[in-house]
Formats: C-alpha cells, sequence, structure tokens
C-alpha cells in the first residue's frame, strides 16, 4: 500500500509537471523537399524515408544509438554458418488496407524488390538467396553467403514492409505504387498534394497502440530561413537543416528547443590516386597535418561538426578510433620536402551549398594549406555537374583534390568500406573514384562483409580503418552534426543520426 | 481580326518545336548524369545502369528526342524523378503559379497605374516625389529579402499572415504582394512617363480650350491613349511571372511551376524541365497574343488594319 501511494504520488507530479505523454493535437513537421516518392523500395532522397518511416515499418529498425531494435519481427536467430536468418513475427498486425500482416506479406515484399529494377534492388538482391514461409508468423531469409550486415540493411528505409496488397495492384507501376503507400506503421497517408503538404492520420488500431498525435502534416518549405521562422512564429512545430548562423538567435528563443546531434555523415577531401604528387602517401599525410580540424569545427562549423579521425563517423557501426592525424604544418612542411617538394600547386574542387557550410570549409582549409605550402586554386561546382566531374572513366579522371560527404544508410561499416575503399570499384559507375588500392584492405572488407560474429567483424573493421588512415586514403576533415529546432511543448521526438527525425512517438505537452 | 488571330496561332506550330529542340539540347549538353543523381548516394553500379536503361538515357541522342517528342504527343512521358506522368507534375504547379500571377498582376496593375496617374498629373509635386520615391524602393528592393522582411513582420511580429506554405486564401497574401511589388514599380514608372506625353499633346489642349472637365480629359481621353505602353508592360510582366517567380516561390514555399523546373534542373529530371520550358513558351505567346487583342481594342487604327 505505502509503495503504492509513493507510485501515485511521482504519477500526478508528472502529471502536474505536464511531463506525462498526452494524446492529440496536429503536429506541423516542415520539410525543406518534397517526398519523391512513398515507396520504401525506390527512395533515395531523406524527405522519401522521413515520411515512409511514419507509415511503414520494418522488421527491424534503427534506435537512436543506431542500436538494431525490434519491430515487426519480435525477435530472430541466426544461424550457425551465418547463411539463415529467422525472424519471428508480431501477431495481428494489419496494414492500412486492411490486408494481413505474415510471413508471406514479408516474402511477397521482399521477393517483389529482388525481382524489379527499382533503386534498393541491389540492396538486398545480391544476398537474398531465397525467402522460406516456416509458419503464418515466422520467416526465414536464405542468404548466398554469410553477410554480416544484413540486419543492417532491413533497418535501412528500403526494408520498411509494403502491404502485399498493393503489391498485387500496383506491383508492375512504380510510379503508382510510389503514390498508394500500405504499411503497418503508427500513420496512415490522408493527402499528398506535391510539392506542398503530405497528410498523415494516426492509425487507430497500430499494433503498438494508436500514436499519441491525431496527425502529421509534412509542408514543404524550401527556404531553409523561412522554415526556421515558420517553427519561431508557431506555424510549424518542428524542422531540420537549421543554417548555422540561426544558431545563436534560436538558442535565446525560450519557446524552441533546439538539439544538436551527431549523424552519419563524414566529410572529407578525397585524392586522385592516379595522378602525382597525390600517388605519393608522404603528400597525401602532409595534406592531413596541414588541416586544423578542430579550428574548422569551432569556427566555420560554429559547434556542428566534430574532427573526423576515420572514414566512419562515430556512429557508424564499426567505427574504431585511429588517432587520425593532428594539426602540425612544420610536420606537413617536412612531408612535403620528403616527397621532393618545396611547394606544391593543386585544385581543389568542392560543391556549393550541398553541405552544410561545403564551401566555406574550402576557402579556411586553401588558407590552412597555404600555411604549410601548398596553393590550392579553389574550384566550385554546381552538384550535378560536380558529379559528373567526380565519377568518370578512371582515364578521364581530371580532378585533383575534392571535397565529398559519405553517410551509410545502413549505419554499417560495410556501406562504406566497400563502396569507397574497395579497389574493384571504380567509377564511372563505381564509388571509389580517389582510386584508394591496398590489397589488405580489399581482404579486410571482403572478410568483415561475410563475418557474422559482431566482436569479430568489428575487429576487421577496427584494422581497415588504421590502415585507410595510415595510408592517408583522404584527408579526413570532420563529422557532421544535424541541428533540429521543435517547438519545446514537444515531447518525444526522435533523431536518427542517418538525418532522419521521427516524431511518430511524439506528443504536446499540456 | 480573324485572320490575325488565326495567323498567330499557326505561329505556334514552329515555336512549339523550335522551343522542344532547343531545350532538349540544352538540358542534354549542361554536364550531369541524371542517373547517377537519381540513384542518390551508395547506389551500385547496376543501380545506375538500370536508371539509364529504364529512362532510355543509354540510347543515341537523336533517338531520345524522338522518343521525347513521341511522349509529348502521347502524353505517356513520365518524370524521371517521380517516375509520376510529367503533366500530373506540372499541371498542378502551372496552377498554383496562374493563380499567384493573377493577384499579383492585379495588385500591381491597379497600384501601379493608379500611382502612376496621380504622379503624372502631380507632376513634380511632392506627391509625384513620392511616388517616384517608392517606385525606385520596389524596382532596387531584391525579391527574397523583401519576402523575408514581410514574413518578419507580418507572421512574426504581428501574426496576421502565415509564414509560407499553400492553404487558405491568407496564404497567397503576402507572396502576391513580394512578386508585385517590383512590377508595380515599373508599371507606376511606364504610366507616368505614358500619361505625361499624351497630356502635352494638341488634343489634349484642343479639349481643355473646348472646357471638358479635367477629370473626364484624363480618364477618359487621356488615359485611353496612354495605355498601350502600359499593356505591353503588364503583359510581358505577367508573362514573366507564369513563368516562374522563382524566389519568392521559395522564400514562401509557394509550390509553383517555376521552382519546379528549377528542382528538376539540379537533378536532371530532363522530361520535366522540357515540358515544363515547352508549356512555358507556349503562355508566353499566348499572353503576348492576348496583349496585341488588347490593343486592337484601345485603337482603333491597330483594328482596321
Amino acid at each position: 500500500m505505502k509503495k503504492f501511494l509513493v507510485v501515485a504520488f511521482f504519477v500526478s507530479l508528472f502529471a502536474v509537471f505536464g511531463f506525462a505523454e498526452n494524446y492529440g493535437g496536429d503536429f506541423v513537421y516542415a520539410m525543406g523537399a518534397d517526398a519523391v516518392t512513398l515507396l520504401p523500395a525506390n527512395m533515395s532522397d531523406n524527405p522519401s524515408e522521413a515520411v515512409c518511416r511514419h507509415i511503414f515499418d520494418g522488421l527491424v529498425e534503427f534506435a537512436e544509438d543506431m542500436e538494431i531494435v525490434p519491430a515487426l519481427a519480435k525477435s530472430w536467430e541466426i544461424s550457425e554458418d551465418g547463411t539463415v536468418y529467422t525472424f519471428h513475427l508480431q501477431q495481428g498486425v494489419k496494414f492500412h488496407d486492411g490486408a494481413a500482416f505474415n510471413a508471406q506479406a514479408v516474402k511477397t515484399y521482399f521477393d517483389w524488390i529482388v525481382a524489379s529494377n527499382v533503386k534498393r534492388t541491389s540492396l538486398y538482391e545480391p544476398y537474398i538467396k531465397q525467402i522460406n514461409v516456416v509458419d503464418e508468423n515466422t520467416v526465414e531469409f536464405v542468404l548466398h553467403f554469410s553477410f554480416g550486415g544484413f540486419t543492417s540493411t532491413l533497418a535501412h528505409g528500403a526494408g520498411l514492409i509494403v502491404s502485399p496488397a498493393m503489391i498485387a495492384k500496383y506491383g508492375d507501376d512504380v510510379g503508382e505504387l510510389g503514390k498508394h503507400p500500405s504499411g503497418t506503421g503508427p500513420f496512415a497517408l490522408e493527402v499528398w498534394k506535391r510539392a506542398e503538404v503530405i497528410q498523415v492520420r494516426a492509425n487507430e488500431d497500430y499494433w503498438k497502440g494508436r500514436p499519441y498525435l491525431d496527425s502529421i502534416e509534412f509542408r514543404v518549405i524550401p527556404e531553409d530561413i523561412t522554415r526556421v521562422i515558420q517553427v519561431q512564429s508557431g506555424d510549424a512545430d518542428l524542422t531540420m537543416r537549421v543554417p548555422p548562423i540561426m544558431k545563436r538567435r534560436l538558442e535565446g528563443d525560450k519557446n524552441l528547443t533546439l538539439r544538436n546531434d551527431p549523424s552519419l555523415r563524414v566529410i572529407y577531401l578525397g585524392f586522385n590516386m592516379r595522378k602525382a604528387p597525390l600517388d605519393n602517401v608522404l603528400v597525401r599525410q602532409a595534406f592531413n597535418y596541414a588541416i586544423d580540424k578542430e579550428k574548422l569545427c569551432s569556427v566555420i562549423m560554429r559547434g556542428l561538426a566534430t574532427p573526423s579521425d576515420s572514414p566512419l563517423s562515430p556512429n557508424t557501426w564499426g567505427y574504431a578510433p585511429t588517432g587520425g592525424y593532428p594539426y602540425d604544418p612544420a610536420k606537413a612542411r617536412e612531408l612535403l620536402k620528403q616527397a621532393g617538394y618545396d611547394e606544391l600547386d593543386i585544385v581543389l574542387s568542392t560543391p556549393r551549398g550541398r553541405y552544410l557550410q561545403d564551401y566555406e570549409t574550402i576557402i579556411a582549409v586553401q588558407a590552412m594549406l597555404a600555411d604549410s605550402n601548398i596553393n590550392a586554386d579553389v574550384q566550385p561546382m554546381e552538384w550535378g555537374e560536380y558529379i559528373n566531374f567526380l565519377f568518370t572513366e578512371p582515364e578521364n579522371s581530371n580532378y585533383e583534390v575534392f571535397l565529398l560527404g559519405w553517410a551509410p544508410s545502413t549505419g554499417d561499416a560495410d556501406w562504406v568500406l566497400r563502396p569507397l575503399f574497395s579497389s574493384d570499384n571504380l567509377p564511372p559507375s563505381g564509388d571509389n573514384n580517389t582510386f584508394y588500392n591496398n590489397p589488405k584492405v580489399d581482404e579486410l572488407i571482403q572478410a568483415g562483409m561475410r563475418e557474422s560474429d559482431p566482436e569479430a567483424r568489428h575487429a576487421i573493421y577496427a584494422e581497415a580503418q588504421q590502415i585507410i588512415v595510415e595510408d592517408a586514403g583522404w584527408a579526413f576533415l570532420y563529422n557532421l552534426n544535424q541541428l533540429v529546432v521543435f517547438n519545446n511543448k514537444v515531447q518525444g521526438v526522435e533523431v536518427l543520426p542517418i538525418e532522419i527525425v521521427l516524431v511518430k512517438n511524439a506528443w504536446f505537452e499540456n | 481580326m480573324r485572320n490575325f488571330v488565326v495567323r498567330r496561332l499557326m505561329l505556334l506550330i514552329p515555336i512549339f518545336l523550335g522551343v522542344s529542340i532547343l531545350i532538349f539540347l540544352l538540358m542534354h549538353f549542361i554536364p550531369g548524369d541524371p542517373a547517377r543523381l537519381l540513384a542518390g548516394e551508395g547506389a551500385t553500379p547496376q543501380d545506375i545502369l538500370n536508371i539509364r536503361q529504364k529512362f532510355g538515357l543509354d540510347q543515341p541522342l537523336i533517338t531520345q528526342y524522338f522518343l521525347f517528342m513521341k511522349g509529348v504527343f502521347t502524353g505517356e512521358l513520365i518524370s524521371l524523378r517521380t517516375e509520376a506522368g510529367v503533366m500530373e507534375e506540372i499541371l498542378p504547379r502551372f496552377w498554383n503559379t496562374i493563380q499567384l500571377s493573377l493577384l499579383s498582376i492585379l495588385i500591381s496593375a491597379t497600384l501601379g497605374i493608379g500611382l502612376g496617374i496621380v504622379a503624372a498629373v502631380k507632376r513634380n509635386s511632392w506627391v509625384d516625389n513620392l511616388v517616384m520615391g517608392f517606385s525606385l524602393f520596389g524596382v532596387s528592393m531584391p525579391v527574397f529579402w523583401l519576402g523575408i522582411l514581410l514574413i518578419l513582420l507580418f507572421a512574426v511580429v504581428f501574426d496576421w499572415l502565415p509564414a509560407g506554405g499553400k492553404g487558405g486564401f491568407e496564404h497567397i497574401i503576402l507572396p502576391a504582394i513580394t512578386l508585385g511589388m517590383a512590377t508595380s514599380a515599373i508599371i507606376a514608372r511606364m504610366t507616368r512617363a505614358s500619361m505625361l506625353q499624351v497630356l502635352s499633346q494638341d488634343f489634349i489642349r484642343t479639349a481643355d480650350a473646348f472646357g471638358i472637365r479635367r477629370n473626364k480629359i484624363i480618364y477618359k481621353y487621356a488615359l485611353k491613349n496612354a495605355m498601350i505602353p502600359v499593356v505591353t508592360i503588364v503583359g510581358i510582366q505577367f508573362g514573366y511571372m507564369l513563368g516562374g517567380a522563382v524566389l519568392t516561390e521559395s522564400v514562401f514555399g509557394w509550390p509553383g511551376l517555376g521552382r519546379l523546373i528549377v528542382d528538376s534542373i539540379f537533378s536532371r529530371d530532363y522530361t520535366v524541365v522540357q515540358v515544363g520550358i515547352m508549356v512555358i513558351a507556349m503562355t508566353f505567346v499566348f499572353v503576348n497574343l492576348g496583349v496585341d487583342i488588347t490593343y486592337a481594342f484601345l485603337d482603333p487604327r491597330i483594328r482596321r488594319r
């Protein structure tokens, strides 16, 4: 009885101070761009994924710390040899269109992805050999080979499960399927006016219990400043991609909550190693010593980034600290001398406006390099043109040093190291446009992919990162943070490091 | 008159073909590979090849042009980015742009012509100076800056109007004022100059000598004669607005055609850009035709020709 009273006291205290979850309320979520498609397997943009993660569920999902947690799968087992994944499913779950969620629905969706030509087919097609319905609530994925990152690919946005009824109806028209999303998620699509708004309403029969919010309006406001003003004026409840210059002003606003969280995005300078002198490891190391990463983070990024010491961000699964390169211009000059250069002239290419403060960063880097006798000529480019310039036949690659960012959407080391550092993944189609080539790293990447024991896998990736850093495969710059601002009456906002903000579990305080 | 309209409409055919070829070539000659942009970060080589194949981007240029034109006539073109029908993407945006442009041109024509007349009639007075000052201000103010100022004032400080987005009538007010501001300034200057010229002509002095009321002279005789250059300017400005007020649309999150085209250029969504530009070009032709017909109503001499 006494215990009960104590509990009751605290519960009522929480209620009085408004900490308790509240039902009701229409949430306005301001985004910079419209969703491109609401078909999870065919999306490659952030707004689409943000919306889809409110409409659909996957077998597993990412928590805020990128841990993979159960969702539609209650639990799972991995066979001894790492090639069979057995998932035990939640029971009594229905899609928004009324279709039942069961092992067959899982099979239908992933079979469809593997057999179709959608943007994320390649995320599953190379691994999945077959999918077996063991019983109504158990499904088994048989892989071609042991793949340690498989649960991460299921937590990826493309693994959000679409209703088999919709696949039967629109399966051969990807455009239509993308307009008729039906998932098992906490919210169901109500209206989608292109470039304007996507409205979703609470799914009363949600299998985890009805969400707190009645509805969410994803409103498209392309201009960063206008979007933030909308939150300030109360027209919208939340927005992301807040320009760093507005940070201080927003910090002073007591009606707003400002969150500065890490993302998985690493910003780096790549080298064209087919070209002298960038094929010389001493020169590449000189670049690394010449750049003051701390200063870039504090001055240019205003605290919205942390210095990077690996191709992986600390939140990516498999990250291991390497120590990186401290700022040491004297050492940089010495290394250049050792390589046979008193000074160096190079072209530094960058996109402008693609990543937070990208151009500003390059201008600062240019000044830092000058202190180490490296004269950089900055060449800014429009994104579409830039991508074309960087990913071309190796023999036509005219770039020297370039700024680029990478964020693995599976949250796994494999999705960084394999595309960017495998010696056989060359442009124009592959992503290894630095032409990094180290047989030992190739071997480790393959071993890491196939290892299913997490500890052993982690050790493999730690070794690979150490080698890449010693090789100065990149000039490591920083890990980007993400700045999210919202109405301080809102609780339960989740900021995932994959640059996705979720309000599916959010509520308004009284 | 009918011949004139028919002749003008016939002109649409070469313009249509010319624009389609020009914009097709321009889009394909700017660097940037749509397949890579569409595939997004972390796409595999196979993904990119698949996209190229799916949209025929691996075909020779001439084949791509004919496929495109075939798509235009059969209405089967799809957006490379969203894979939805191109017209499905363009029409709702175009309608939004038309709404915004109509309200803007209404505001700017009323304000501009009104102020222009006042300035001309009260020439060299403080009223004239004030109006011309305003119009200098209006022409020189960058749209995105004015837009953000208006948002700060009316949405944040007074909280009278929404800060952006699209919804009820209240959402269109600020963007329409912002877009109309510069145009109203241009129209005011044009009206003033044209009125001054007409007011100094002989027939006005004659009318004055006949003792006709000043107001009647100004509004009936002078204004009608002064309208021809003003109508031209209004028409051209309206055409520009329909072509996309990209900055205004971006600041206010107004989902119009201009922004769609700009976004599509950045993502190299060839089909949407090409059809979008063709729609704008056709609209311009129609607006010009409208202006020419208005001339005929304003000036009987043109009608008779």
